[in-house]
């Protein structure tokens, strides 16, 4: 037990002292602190970024003068009603007296509206908040000429209310944008830390300083110690990394903004907690698999083709969670949050969508935790026959005939 | 007592690798562990230091079956390997930490150790600063640092220079002096000569020959005479029909086949007033017996 915390210390200070950890931790921690300042970083480049100054010419009288109600309605445009023509206009925005510019008249018995730009690009489309204004402004012309009284209007255009129901006893809520986030975020942390166990046994076995390491201590340790080391690390670089994101939301980005971009009510201490178990057992799952790839290859440039395979099995487990979680009270959702490659990723936001009905959120755990000890003593007895092969890479059959040795 | 190997086995696959091979060391020294690439020695030294397990026979040490456990042991492999990234005093720490030698211990270790090997200045260094011969002297530390009963040295020698390979030898001269029992494999048989005084050779993963060095060179024939001269002795050595091995400046290696060959050709020379400055009559090398025994 004491060497499995002495190989997990040397472990994690490898990793904490390597610069390309340093560095790509520091990448990420900015790329997050500058994504969440875009909005303020574009509103500091525009002079008068909320207010696009805009001309309107009602050719026709189309409007019958009623043009400038439209400032009662709430847009974001300075509106500025005016009878030039399309000459006269190009000059205003060539000056930069105005940024855009509409010019409403009547074709046949079309209303033919013009936006008129100094450049269109892909992205350029009329303003479909203004069209629809003037539409709604057009409509409201017509009715009142029409003379109806109060109650007619009314009838003309209700207001439905919208409710949805469900049949099923289990009712599912939360912020499907937040989930996904969630589920993204645990899947990377997982498959990258997973991932460097793999590569730290490899390395080991090439620079060949495996062989002393097996003499000083048991593969029993060596496996658990280094997994737990990277674990750990993976851990911390992950809370920060949340942390930081949390702090750069409440400090960077307009509250309200936020909150009807994510829906943050369904984030409670409890998922917390449950996303921090599954990532260390849904990372043990998987970062002692890796030990197993690893343990096999000789080559550096052979281990991303050993561990093919874990990587895709921890992107069905990932897929599997994302794609049910369209309709999380589907038996199938079910199935995948039990299912021990696939519920690290999916029984959190489970969680989050108060689907946490306690059996199963136990037998999930228990079925993991009996994944990891199983997958724990074959890794173990395959790496201690493995490690020491310095030949070509150990095919399926190998490792198979490996395990099956009883005097291994 | 000591390290005892009985009727040793080891299969991979369909290949006997090592079989049933048997020996011990009862007191302190180097015993030498000789045989071509392939022959069997590094699985031999995995199994007694129980990184591989054995398929039959009974590895003891101090009567107790060996285990990685109970064995203080220290092992420098045939593959060198050090963590190029890593400081080389923490990685003597590590290793240090995992046999279970406390931090002040260690220190002082590393630090007298450091000294012996000249390579105190390199200690704050990453090893892959280091040239491959003060790795291997890096990775010799880690062997012995934890003060072991039993020290496995596979091919100590390769690689270092004249001066290393004196400095290693008196430090392996200094652990047998302090009581450690010392395997030790090599393709250098004057270094196995110098130290070793029991041998194993191994052939195909078959013991070919055993037993205590001297007592083996004895049981050969004498096989050359050396004669150095201040004259070309060509013509006697035709006259007698023997074979010359090697000869410059009148030194000669001249094969025979038995001693009588020899004293004839001296009762010639000194009959005909050659000056004889050296007559050596000598008894085959460890050299020419590896060679005799695992040779094709």
């Amino acid at each position: 037990m004491r060497n499995i915390f002495t190989v997990m210390k040397f472990t994690m200070r490898d990793m904490l002292k390597r610069k390309s950890f340093i560095i790509s931790t520091l990448i990420m921690l900015v790329l997050i602190i500058v994504g969440f300042n875009i909005p303020n970083i574009i509103n500091s480049i525009s002079d008068n970024p909320s207010m696009e100054h805009i001309l309107l010419v009602d050719k026709d009288n189309i409007f019958e003068g009623n043009l400038s109600l439209l400032n009662n309605f709430d847009l974001n445009y300075d509106i500025e009603i005016a009878d030039d023509t399309f000459n006269q206009i190009k000059e205003k925005i060539e000056n930069d007296e105005i940024d855009s510019a509409i010019i409403i008249e009547k074709e046949n018995n079309n209303i033919k509206i013009r936006y008129i730009v100094e450049n269109t690009s892909i992205m350029s489309t009329v303003p479909e908040d203004l069209t629809s204004s003037l539409n709604a402004l057009y409509s409201n012309i017509q009715i009142q000429k029409l003379g109806l009284t109060e109650e007619q209007l009314q009838l003309i255009s209700p207001n439905f209310e919208l409710v949805l129901e469900q049949t099923s006893n289990e009712e599912a809520s939360g912020d499907v944008f937040v989930i996904m986030l969630i589920s993204i975020v645990l899947f990377y942390a997982i498959y990258f830390c997973a991932y460097q166990v793999s590569s730290s046994i490899t390395t080991e076995k090439t620079s060949k300083i495996i062989e002393t390491l097996v003499t000083s201590t048991s593969p029993r340790n060596i496996v658990l110690g280094k997994t737990l080391g990277i674990g750990l690390v993976g851990l911390m670089q992950l809370i920060l990394i949340v942390t930081t994101a949390y702090i750069s939301a409440k400090v960077f980005i307009d509250q309200e903004l936020l909150n009807s971009v994510l829906d943050m009510s369904n984030i409670t201490i409890f998922l917390g907690v449950i996303t921090i178990i599954y990532f260390i057992l849904g990372y043990f799952t998987y970062a002692l698999l890796y030990a197993l790839t690893g343990s096999t290859v000789s080559k550096p440039e052979d281990v991303q083709q050993a561990n093919t395979p874990i990587a895709f099995l921890s992107l069905i487990g990932f897929y599997l969670s994302y794609f049910t979680m369209m309709n999380p009270t589907s038996n199938l959702n079910l199935f995948v949050s039990l299912f021990p490659l696939s519920s690290p990723f999916c029984m959190p936001f489970r969680v989050m969508m108060g689907l946490d009905n306690p059996l199963y959120l136990v037998l999930s755990l228990v079925i993991l935790i009996i994944t990891i000890l199983v997958i724990a003593k074959v890794t173990i007895k395959i790496y201690s026959s493995a490690i020491l092969n310095y030949g070509t890479r150990l095919s399926f059959k190998d490792i198979i005939n490996i395990y099956k040795d009883k005097k291994n | 007592m000591g390290l005892i190997l009985k009727n040793v086995s080891k299969t991979f696959g369909n290949k006997k690798v090592v079989n049933n091979i048997s020996f011990k060391l009862d007191k302190p020294g180097v015993y030498g562990l000789l045989g071509t690439n392939g022959a069997g020695k590094t699985t031999t030294i995995r199994m007694l230091l129980g990184i591989i397990t054995k398929d039959s026979g009974e590895i003891t040490w101090n009567g107790r079956p060996v285990s990685r456990e109970s064995v203080n042991f220290g092992y420098l492999p045939e593959e060198r390997g050090v963590y190029p990234k890593v400081k080389i005093y923490d990685q003597l720490m590590y290793f240090a930490e995992l046999k279970g030698v406390s931090k002040d211990k260690a220190a002082l270790a590393i630090e007298n150790i450091a000294k012996k090997l000249k390579v105190t200045e390199y200690l704050q260094m990453p090893a892959e600063k280091l040239s491959k011969g003060n790795q291997q002297k890096i990775q010799f530390m880690t062997a012995i640092i934890h003060d072991p009963e039993l020290v496995v040295l596979d091919e100590p020698f390769s690689g270092l220079d004249p001066v290393n390979t004196e400095i290693l030898k008196n430090i392996i001269i200094d652990l047998v002096k302090h009581g450690k029992y010392v395997i030790m494999s090599a393709h250098q048989m004057a270094t196995i000569e110098e130290f070793c005084s029991e041998i194993l050779i191994l052939n195909k993963g078959n013991t070919v020959l055993q037993g205590n060095l001297q007592e083996i060179k004895k049981s050969y024939p004498a096989n050359r005479v050396q004669v150095d001269t201040k004259e070309n002795i060509d013509k006697y050595i035709e006259g007698l029909d023997l074979t010359v091995e090697n000869e410059h400046d009148y030194q000669y290696t001249i094969k025979i086949k038995d001693e009588k060959e020899a004293h004839t050709l001296l009762d010639k020379l000194i009959k005909d007033g050659i000056v004889v400055n050296k007559f050596e009559i000598m008894r085959p090398t460890l050299n020419d017996i590896f060679i005799e025994k695992v040779g094709e």
